[in-house]
C-alpha cells in the first residue's frame, strides 16, 4: 500500500513529503523523496537486524527474555542506583522524552540528550545573547544569500539545500539557486563548499577570530592585522564579505558542529548572534543550526518549558539545575559521579570520547533501540525500540523550532507496547511500584 | 605526524548508521579511514594503515589511509563514528561537549589490525568481555 | 581561634556536595555537631561524619572560626560556598563551585581546584596554590556581571573563561591561561603574569587586563594606544614595559576597556 505525506524521521530536516510503498506480505519497502540516510532508516521496518527480542546480560552471557523481565530488571537497575542518568536520544517523539524527564525527576537523576553531544553550545550561546532566528520558509522565500558556516550540509542534512537553502524557488527568490550568494566557512573542501560560491578556507579552530574581525568591519573599525596569519583568510576577504552581507536583501546564516564544537563553542556561537543582531541595523539577517537529529531541537524545548533548562539536567536536589561541564553526559561520566545509565534512542557508545565510553560500560546500563550498535552490545538490559514517524504517531521539532506532529504508516511490531512512550510508562511504573514498596 | 583532527558526517555514514548498520563491513570500510593529504601521505611513508593516537597518548586507534585534495597539511579528517571517537579530547572546557573538531593527535604508521565497531567497543571499552 | 580538622576518611565514588563546609555554619558547634550537619551526594542528604572525620569545636563567631580540610578534596564541591568570615584551609585540592559567591574570609588551597571557584563573590580572598580549571571568578552562566569585589590568586594555570563578566576585584594568575580570559568583563583588573592563548579580554567594556608573557592569537577588535612601562594598581605591580591596547571594537557597546601586553615577549603586535 502506498502512503504519502510522511515524514522523515532522521535528521533534523524533518522532510514533510516522503511517499512509502510498504509490501506487509512479502516484507518489501520503497520509498520515494527521501535521501540516502532516510531511505536507509524506512528500510528498518522490515530489516532482518532489527532488534525484536528483549534481552539481558546475564554473567557475561547475553540471553532473550520476556519484556516483564526486561522491565523488571530495568527498574531494579534504576531504583538501586544512587545517582542514575537518563540519556533520552532524538531519535524519538518528545511524548517519551518527557516520560523519560519525569523518570529522572522523580528519581532524582540527571538527565541529558544528543544536544549535549552536538548543538549544545549553540544552545548556550542562545542564552547569552538570543538570537535571530526564521522559519525554513522564510529563508526559502526571502533568503538571496545563504552562509553554511562549519557545516557540510549535502552530506549531513541531504535536503537542506534542495528544501529550504540554496535550489527552491520561493516567492522572491523565483529563479531558485540563481537567485542566491551560496558561500561556505569550513577549514575542509567539503562537497557544500565545492558547490558554494565562495569558501572561505578558514584555519581549524579559528571562527571565533574570523567573526571578531567581521563584527570589528561591520563597526567601521580596522581589525588587527594578526588576524589574517591567525584565521588565514585576507582582511580584504573579510570587508568583501561583509559587503555582500550587507547588500543582499536577507541572509540566512547556518551554523554547524564546526562552529559550536572547536576551540571556543558557546562563545563563538554568540559572537555569530551577536553580529547577526547588528547585521539587522543593514539589512535583514538571521541565523539558524542544522540540527543532526530529528528530534534534537525537540528535547530543548521540552526540557526547557518542563523544568527551564534546554539540557543537562539535575534533578538530585528536587529542583531542576544545570550546568554544562558538570551535569552532562560526557563530563558526568568522564568523572564517574554516576553509577547506572538509561540509553533511549542514541548509539551514546559510539559518539562520546573513550574516557565517557568506558566508564559507561563499567556501570549497569539499559538501552532502548531499534538495532544492534556499540550501545546495546555494551548494555546489561536491551529493550526493542518503535520506530517514530513510522509505527506511532508523536512530535518531533524541526530544526528552526517547529513543531511537527507525525502520523504512523504502520504498527508496533511488538504486542506489549504501542511506542517508546508506551515503553517508558510501563518502566515508570515499575520504578514506582519498587520505590514505594 | 602531529595533525589536527576534524570529524563530521559523510554522506555514506550517515546512510549506514541511520539504516542500522553499524556491525557492517561497509560500515567499517567508511568510517574506520583517516583522510589526509598527499602531502602528509607521503611524509608518513605512503602508509596503507595508520594509528591515529590521542594527545596524551592514551589510546590509539588504527585505521586505513585516503588522501583527498579536501584536507589541508596538518589536518586529518575521520567519518564520525566510533573510531573517531575514541581520539577525541574528552575535555570539554566546560561546555559538555568534547572536542570532535580539531583535537590535536599524533598520528603514525602502524599494522595493526583495524577493529570492528563490535570488536572496539568489546575489547576497548568493555575489557574483552 | 578555634580550629576545625576534618580529615576525608572516604566514600568519594560519587561526588559530594558540601556547602555546609563554612565557618559560618561551624561557629558555636561542637565536632559532634559539625559532624551531623547533612551534605548531598546524589539525592541524599547525608551527615558530614559519612565521609570526614571531624576534630575540634567551632569558634563563637565565624571570624573565630578555621576549618582545616586536610585531605585532598577534589570531588567534594562547593566547599565555602556563601562563607561571609573566617578562613577555610585545603591541604589537597578541591571540586568544583569552591567558594562561590562568598562575600568574606579566606579561602587556601594548597592544591588545585576544579571550575567555578569563586564565581559572583563580592569580597574576601580565594588562593589556589596549584592549578586551576575554567570559570574562576566568573559570573553565573547567562548574567552579565560577575565577581563585584575580592580577590583571587592563583600560582599556577588556568584555563577558560577566568573572570568572565568581571565587575571589581582582581584576579591575579601566575601562571598562564588559554580561552577567554576575561571575556565581558567591565571592571576590575585580571593580572596574568605567564601567556594566554587567545581571545584574551574578548567583548570586554570596562576593566583591566594585563599579560606579562604572550599572546599566541591577539584579538582582531583592540586598538593600541601606546606605551607604558612600570605599571601599579593599588598594591599590585606589573614590572617591564606594555604596550596599551583598547577594545574590544568588535562589539557595538559604547564602554572599552584597557590591555596591556608585555612588550618583550609580544614583538608581533
Amino acid at each position: 500500500m502506498v502512503y504519502k505525506n510522511i515524514i522523515c524521521p532522521v535528521c533534523g530536516g524533518s522532510c514533510d513529503d516522503v511517499q512509502v510503498n510498504l509490501d506487509k506480505e512479502n516484507g518489501t519497502i520503497d520509498v520515494q523523496n527521501a535521501c540516502k540516510m532516510g531511505s536507509a532508516k524506512f528500510k528498518e521496518v522490515v530489516s532482518s537486524h532489527r532488534l525484536l527480542k528483549p534481552t539481558i546480560r546475564e554473567n557475561g552471557k547475553v540471553k532473550d527474555v520476556s519484556w516483564d523481565e526486561a522491565l523488571e530488571m530495568a527498574a531494579d537497575i534504576l531504583v538501586n542506583a544512587k545517582k542514575p542518568f537518563f540519556f533520552l536520544g532524538s531519535e524519538t517523539a518528545c511524548e517519551a522524552q518527557e516520560v523519560g524527564l519525569h523518570i529522572a525527576e522523580y528519581l532524582g537523576g540527571l538527565a541529558d540528550s544528543n544536544a549535549t553531544i552536538c548543538h549544545g553550545p549553540t544552545v548556550m550561546g542562545i542564552q547569552e545573547s538570543g538570537m535571530v532566528g526564521a522559519t525554513a520558509g522564510q529563508a526559502k522565500n526571502r533568503a538571496d544569500m545563504i552562509v553554511y558556516w562549519g557545516v557540510n550540509a549535502l552530506e549531513s542534512m541531504p535536503r537542506h539545500m534542495s528544501r529550504y537553502g540554496v535550489f527552491p524557488r520561493g516567492y522572491w527568490t523565483k529563479r531558485g539557486r540563481f537567485d542566491r550568494t551560496m558561500m561556505t566557512v569550513d577549514p575542509r573542501v567539503t562537497p557544500t563548499a565545492a558547490a558554494s560560491d565562495l569558501h572561505l578556507q578558514l584555519n581549524p579552530n579559528t571562527d571565533y577570530e574570523l567573526l571578531s574581525a567581521l563584527f570589528t568591519i561591520l563597526n567601521g573599525k580596522e581589525p588587527h592585522p594578526s588576524v589574517e596569519e591567525i584565521t588565514g583568510i585576507p582582511i580584504s576577504v573579510m570587508k568583501q564579505t561583509v559587503e555582500m552581507m550587507k547588500e543582499s536583501n536577507f541572509v540566512a546564516i547556518y551554523v554547524g558542529l564546526g562552529v559550536s564544537s572547536s576551540y571556543g563553542k558557546h562563545r563563538n556561537i554568540e559572537i555569530a548572534l551577536n553580529f547577526v543582531k547588528e547585521m539587522n541595523n543593514y539589512t535583514k539577517c538571521n541565523i539558524g543550526a542544522l540540527r543532526g537529529h530529528c528530534n534534537v531541537a525537540g528535547f530543548n524545548q521540552l526540557a526547557s518549558y518542563l523544568y527551564g533548562y534546554p539540557f543537562g539536567l539535575d534533578f538530585t536536589k528536587g529542583y531542576p539545575r544545570y550546568n554544562p561541564g558538570e551535569t552532562t553526559c560526557v563530563d558526568l561520566l568522564r568523572e564517574k559521579d554516576v553509577d547506572a545509565a538509561f540509553v533511549m534512542c542514541a548509539d551514546l557508545m559510539d559518539h562520546i570520547p573513550a574516557d565517557s565510553a568506558q566508564y559507561l560500560a563499567d556501570i549497569p546500563m539499559i538501552c532502548l533501540d531499534i538495532a544492534p550498535c556499540p550501545s546495546t552490545t555494551a548494555a546489561d538490559v536491551v529493550l526493542p525500540g518503535v520506530i517514530d514517524a513510522m509505527e506511532c504517531d508523536g512530535t518531533f521539532y524541526r530544526l528552526d523550532n517547529v513543531p511537527v506532529y507525525f502520523e504512523p504508516f504502520t504498527d508496533s511490531p511488538f504486542t506489549e507496547t504501542k511506542s517508546n512512550e508506551d515503553t517508558l510508562k510501563q518502566l515508570f511504573a515499575k520504578v514506582k511500584a519498587k520505590k514505594e514498596a | 605526524m602531529e595533525a589536527l583532527l576534524n570529524t563530521g558526517s559523510t554522506i555514506d555514514e550517515g546512510r549506514l548508521a541511520k539504516g542500522g548498520s553499524k556491525y557492517t563491513d561497509d560500515y567499517t570500510k567508511e568510517c574506520a579511514v583517516c583522510w589526509m593529504c598527499a602531502e602528509d601521505f607521503t611524509s608518513l611513508g605512503c602508509p596503507e594503515k595508520v594509528a591515529v593516537i590521542s594527545r596524551d597518548r592514551k589510546y590509539s586507534v588504527a585505521l586505513s589511509t585516503k588522501v583527498t585534495e579536501a584536507m589541508r597539511s596538518g589536518q586529518v579528517f575521520i567519518p564520525r563514528s566510533i573510531w573517531a571517537n575514541v581520539v577525541v579530547e574528552p575535555d570539554t572546557f566546560s561546555t559538555g561537549s568534547p572536542r570532535y573538531k580539531g583535537s590535536p593527535v599524533f598520528v603514525e604508521p602502524t599494522d595493526d589490525v583495524i577493529l570492528s565497531a563490535e570488536e572496539l567497543v568489546t575489547k576497548m571499552y568493555m575489557g574483552g568481555k | 581561634m578555634a580550629d576545625v580538622i576534618l580529615k576525608p576518611t572516604g566514600n568519594f565514588d560519587l561526588t559530594v556536595e558540601a556547602e555546609v563546609i563554612t565557618p559560618d555554619n561551624f561557629a558555636g558547634k561542637s565536632a559532634d555537631e559539625i559532624g551531623k550537619l547533612l551534605v548531598w551526594q546524589g539525592p541524599e542528604e547525608l551527615p558530614l561524619a559519612n565521609f570526614f572525620s571531624v576534630e575540634g569545636n567551632g569558634g563563637n563567631s565565624a571570624e573565630d572560626t578555621t576549618i582545616i580540610i586536610d585531605g585532598d578534596v577534589s570531588r567534594v564541591k562547593r566547599i565555602g560556598q556563601e562563607m561571609t568570615a573566617g578562613k577555610i584551609l585545603v591541604k589537597g585540592s578541591v571540586g568544583m563551585h569552591t567558594g562561590s559567591t562568598m562575600s568574606g574570609g579566606e579561602i587556601v588551597v594548597e592544591g588545585d581546584s576544579e571550575s567555578w571557584a569563586g564565581m559572583d563573590m563580592t569580597g574576601g580572598s580565594i588562593h589556589i596554590k596549584g592549578n586551576a580549571k575554567d570559570h574562576i571568578g566568573s559570573a553565573y552562566r547567562g548574567s552579565w556581571e560577575g565577581m563585584t569585589g575580592g580577590r583571587i590568586t592563583i600560582d599556577g594555570d588556568a584555563v577558560s573563561q577566568i573572570g568572565g563578566g568581571l565587575s571589581g576585584g582582581e584576579i591575579i594568575i601566575g601562571g598562564s591561561v588559554k580561552h577567554f580570559c576575561g571575556i565581558r568583563i567591565n571592571g576590575g583588573l585580571i593580572y596574568v603574569k605567564g601567556n594566554a592563548f587567545r581571545t584574551v579580554g574578548a567583548e570586554m567594556t570596562g576593566g583591566t587586563i594585563v599579560i606579562g608573557g604572550c599572546i599566541e592569537r591577539f584579538l582582531p577588535g583592540f586598538t593600541m594606544e601606546g606605551v607604558e612601562s612600570d605599571l601599579k594598581f593599588n598594591d599590585i605591580e606589573c614590572p617591564g614595559e606594555y604596550k596599551k591596547f583598547t577594545g574590544d571594537y568588535a562589539i557595538p557597546q559604547k564602554g572599552k576597556g584597557t590591555m596591556y601586553v608585555s612588550c618583550d615577549n609580544n614583538e608581533c603586535l
